[in-house]
């Protein structure tokens, strides 16, 4: 029993290694999709067996590189989970990339070994033990969502790149200096180590000055993963141009990892003295975020640079959360991570059809939008409600905690706050009503020609309208238990 | 931490020489020559691992200075080569937001503000001696970033870059020595990103079919046999569709 503990973590591997083998011998594109769709669907299996029949936390290699808990088990399932959606949207989205010469067919087995390894980089550095190991395993998350997005036959898509890497790697690179400077915390708490499990119990005996140092320097690179504001520079140019499945991957997956790598961090915080400043800290952050975002959301005239600049707010809001790190918050926090990503993904697989229908994303190129695609305009009308936090939806009871912990925390930011998630709420219904109003009245006046859906667009966005409206009616309670453990784990 | 053999001022001496590479890569407009200089800035830090290898006799720090050699002084620098003739281009003449001089002075300014940061901390993080060279391995990085942030130019952003990298691991030579395997996989994530980079640099510089034919080895090949067959060999079915686009067109 313990060597089949010990193999979990080689099973992933081998399992990666086998889809990309595959996806190099593979001749077609149909087959390469299936083994990319296998590759995820297996992942989430495993994830859900370990879930089910091993005991948490476990530990691999001697000087225990990797670990799997609750935390990142939980992850690494709901990035699983947003993966298979993305391989079988692809299914259809490829051939219309192919289509309209997007994609150069040469690069078609290159996109799909870039799919695998992402997807093998990002469960990796969720089961990083060791944070200079996550540290890593970040970097390459970033070099292969940077090859998704370059692949395409677009000079913008290569800016885009470039100022993806020109700015969050230097960032990154700050951030190995805060993890230098809290491994010789440790050294001088006589523990010296930087895996994050060994860190969580010896908060007590590390000195809160140089742990506030080495959290700031820390902040930056994560912060660039995930858009917040002064690095924030890189999102909305890199999810307008990266192909939308790409885009899904990176605003639900890649920049949840930041936000994963700072909760980390922030926990070792947590129960030593720098709590209360380093709880400014990101709140500020947090409003300033907020702030801007909802701001420029308001002048978008690009549906996804307008849902990236949302991914933006909604960082900050989750960053809010932290900051007031009480029991309440930080669960909300976790759980607004979650459905944050379903419903992003919602809302980006819909803009990628507007996408193919339209050849643009600009709102005025756009027309009869409820007419040629209904299950599109469903899906945007439906993520839109939901990520504003409307009450039946599932965004609303996170909002709604976060917003009322803020509020006996401080009223006047409270105040700030709701009048900055109102700034956003408006530009999402200017965004509706520009996107739906453009209506020809005649049917048969209708110039454009009706794109057709392939069945496995449809299915995963029907598949997501469905999730985001029931766990908004019903939170399982398996999911509650499973956060309250976490945190719990966190030591909140 | 540092024993008698070399003293702490030697040491403290090639920092500054390291410093000074920075500022020299901060002020200078030829793209070659700001290569060599990165290389000759490794090169010091590979002497300085050295040096501290022969008085701590610490087996880790011989393997970092060995990888470092190999891959800072002798890959990078070649890979970078290689492309920035392939790109022709070979100066950085624009400064943004700065001028040199500027630059110059903000670093000094910064490598200030490093000091009296650490200073503070000196009793945890390191003796008084080594703050000195502390703050200047913080500043490394500071530099690296002002030059990212000061030009424009590729290969001057990429110089930028790994300006910032060898700073941090001058800073993880002095403070704490992380596990080799961390060190190792570091420097491939490097090397992976410099490689990625340099991709992209051609597409930035080129249009975006040639692009695709340079960064594809056997181009050449095929559009030799391509002009010999009269265009059967082209295997790129976008670009044949052109083709026959163009010549109903003319018909």
């Amino acid at each position: 029993m313990i060597l089949i503990e010990q193999m979990i973590l080689i099973i992933y591997l081998v399992v990666g290694m086998l889809a990309l083998l595959s996806m190099i011998l593979s001749r077609g594109e149909k087959s390469m999709n299936f083994f990319s769709i296998c590759h995820a669907l297996s992942y989430l299996l495993i994830s859900i067996l370990v879930v089910i029949y091993e005991k948490l936390p476990m530990f691999f290699t001697e000087s225990r590189l990797f670990f799997i808990d609750t935390f990142a088990l939980y992850e690494v399932v709901i990035a699983s989970f947003i993966f298979f959606l993305v391989a079988i949207y692809l299914r259809g989205y490829m051939r219309l990339m192919i289509g309209n010469k997007e994609l150069n067919p040469k690069n078609i087995r290159l996109f799909y070994c870039g799919f695998s390894l992402l997807l093998m980089s990002t469960v990796f550095a969720f089961f990083s033990n060791n944070l200079a190991l996550f540290w890593i395993f970040l970097e390459l998350t970033t070099l292969f969502s940077v090859l998704l997005i370059t692949l395409l036959n677009a000079k913008e898509n290569i800016v885009a790149g470039l100022h993806y890497i020109f700015i969050v790697s230097p960032a990154m690179v700050f951030t190995f200096i805060g993890l230098i400077i809290l491994y010789v915390a440790t050294q001088s708490a006589g523990v010296a180590s930087i895996n994050w499990f060994d860190i969580m119990h010896t908060t007590g005996l590390l000195q809160s000055r140089i742990l506030e140092v080495s959290f700031i320097f820390i902040f930056i690179g994560f912060a660039a993963k995930s858009g917040i504001v002064p690095f924030h520079n890189w999102l909305p140019k890199a999810y307008s141009a990266a192909p939308s499945p790409v885009t899904v991957l990176m605003s639900a997956v890649v920049s949840s990892l930041g936000m994963y790598g700072i909760i980390r961090v922030f926990a070792i915080i947590g129960h030593t003295a720098a709590l209360s400043k380093i709880s400014w800290l990101l709140i500020i952050f947090g409003m300033v975020s907020v702030a801007v975002a909802s701001f420029v959301m308001l002048q978008k005239k690009n549906v996804k640079m307008m849902l990236a600049f949302s991914s933006i707010e909604q960082a900050g809001i989750i960053l809010i959360a932290l900051g007031i790190a009480t029991k309440t918050s930080i669960f909300w926090a976790l759980l607004y991570v979650t459905f944050h990503s379903l419903i992003k993904a919602l809302l980006f697989f819909s803009a990628g059809i507007i996408n193919s229908q339209y050849e643009s994303n600009n709102l005025e190129s756009i027309s009869d939008m409820i007419r040629l695609q209904p299950v599109a305009s469903l899906g945007l009308i439906v993520g839109s409600l939901a990520i504003i936090g409307l009450p039946p939806f599932l965004l609303f009871a996170p909002k709604f905690f976060i917003l009322a912990e803020l509020g006996r925390h401080s009223i006047i930011l409270l105040g700030l706050l709701l009048f900055f998630i109102l700034i956003a709420v408006s530009a999402f219904a200017i965004l509706m009503t520009k996107l739906f109003s453009n209506v020809t009245k005649d049917e048969k006046n209708i110039k454009i020609k009706k794109f057709i859906l392939p069945a496995s667009m449809k299915f995963t966005i029907i598949l997501l309208i469905i999730l985001v409206i029931a766990l908004g009616l019903y939170m399982p309670p398996g999911l509650q238990h499973v956060i309250n453990s976490i945190v719990a784990q966190l030591g909140f | 931490m540092i024993g008698t053999f070399f003293s702490i001022n030697t040491i403290t001496i090639f920092s500054v020489l390291i410093l000074l590479t920075a500022a020299m890569i901060t002020i200078s407009k030829n793209l070659m020559s700001m290569i060599f200089i990165y290389s000759m800035q490794s090169l010091l830090i590979v002497i300085i691992a050295v040096m501290l290898y022969i008085s701590e006799k610490n087996p880790i720090l011989f393997t970092i200075a060995v990888l470092t050699f190999l891959s800072k002084v002798i890959i990078i620098p070649f890979i970078t080569e290689k492309v920035q003739h392939k790109l022709r281009i070979k100066r950085d003449v624009t400064f943004h937001h700065l001028s040199p001089v500027g630059s110059i002075f903000l670093s000094i300014l910064v490598f200030f503000i490093v000091y009296a940061a650490f200073s503070s901390l000196a009793g945890i993080l390191a003796d008084k001696t080594s703050l000195i060279i502390i703050s200047l391995s913080v500043s490394l990085v500071f530099m690296g970033m002002i030059i990212m942030f000061t030009r424009k130019q590729m290969i001057t952003n990429v110089i930028g870059y790994l300006t910032m990298e060898n700073g941090v691991l001058l800073f993880s030579l002095f403070v704490a020595e992380l596990p080799l395997i961390i060190e190792f996989l570091v420097l491939l994530d490097l090397i992976m990103l410099i490689l990625l980079i340099t991709l992209m640099a051609f597409g930035i510089d080129s249009g975006i079919e040639e692009y695709h034919a340079r960064i594809d080895p056997f181009d050449p090949i095929r559009r030799r046999l391509d002009s010999r067959l009269g265009g059967r060999f082209d295997s790129r079915p976008d670009i044949r569709s052109e083709r026959v686009d163009r010549e109903e067109k003319a018909r």
